[in-house]
């Protein structure tokens, strides 16, 4: 029997782990002044959200 | 803030047409093998490509992104592939995973218990390892860029 894993994630915490971290790091890279960074990371996440969360509701019929 | 000041490339680019003879050793001209080194310590290290051009606000975030897909991918127990790869996929995932650089060992280090995708858990570390590669490949490209003075 195999060990389980040192860290265990839900599938939401997974998702939003991974959008913030993903934001986070296109807006330091992609944009220079701090405020713009901000409008970006926040934008970002959202667009993830909002993406993640509508390809779930698309997916949803056909896992009946 | 004061940090904005450091997030500039080191070299700016001399105005075409400029004489650069002139400019002696102090200012160096931005070189195709300078910006091919930034690139290549980027992809060893994260971040160690926009370190060596003063980026340090770049430099910490890259590192500690990556880092903790890495560590997160691994302690999750994702799978990390290896050059042994018995498809096009498996070559795919291993040229991801590497494109972590020095990380990619240190998660073969980290995952002792070897890969675990027959849970949700193990699928999702999968991806935060790849991703984490690809991530770094973007901001070497980021850091090559830069380097060759171009607008980052």
């Amino acid at each position: 029997m195999s060990s389980p894993a040192p860290v265990a994630l839900t599938h939401l915490q997974a998702f939003l782990l991974f959008a913030a971290v993903i934001s986070i790091a296109f807006g330091f890279l992609g944009r220079r002044q701090p405020r713009d960074r901000i409008k970006y990371i926040l934008w970002s996440f959202f667009v993830f959200l909002l993406v993640g969360i509508g390809i779930a509701w698309a997916m949803y019929p056909f896992s009946h | 803030m004061s940090q904005e000041n450091n997030e500039t490339p080191l070299l700016d680019p001399p105005a075409p047409g400029a004489d650069t003879s002139l400019l002696g050793d102090s200012h160096p001209v931005p070189s195709e093998t300078r910006a091919w080194s930034v690139a290549i310590a980027g992809w060893l290290i994260p971040g160690l490509g926009h370190a060596l051009q003063r980026m340090w606000g770049r430099a910490a975030v890259v590192f500690l992104t990556v880092g903790l897909l890495v560590v997160l991918g691994a302690a999750m127990r994702g799978n990390l592939f290896t050059s042994h790869g018995s498809d096009a996929f498996d070559t795919l995932g291993y040229v991801a995973d590497l494109g972590a650089g020095s990380f990619y060992f240190l998660a073969r280090a980290v995952e002792r218990t070897g890969a675990d995708v027959s849970h949700a858990g193990g699928d999702y570390g999968t991806r935060f390892l790849a991703t984490a590669g690809v991530l770094n490949l973007l901001a070497a490209l980021h850091a090559y860029e830069a380097a060759r003075g171009r607008k980052a």
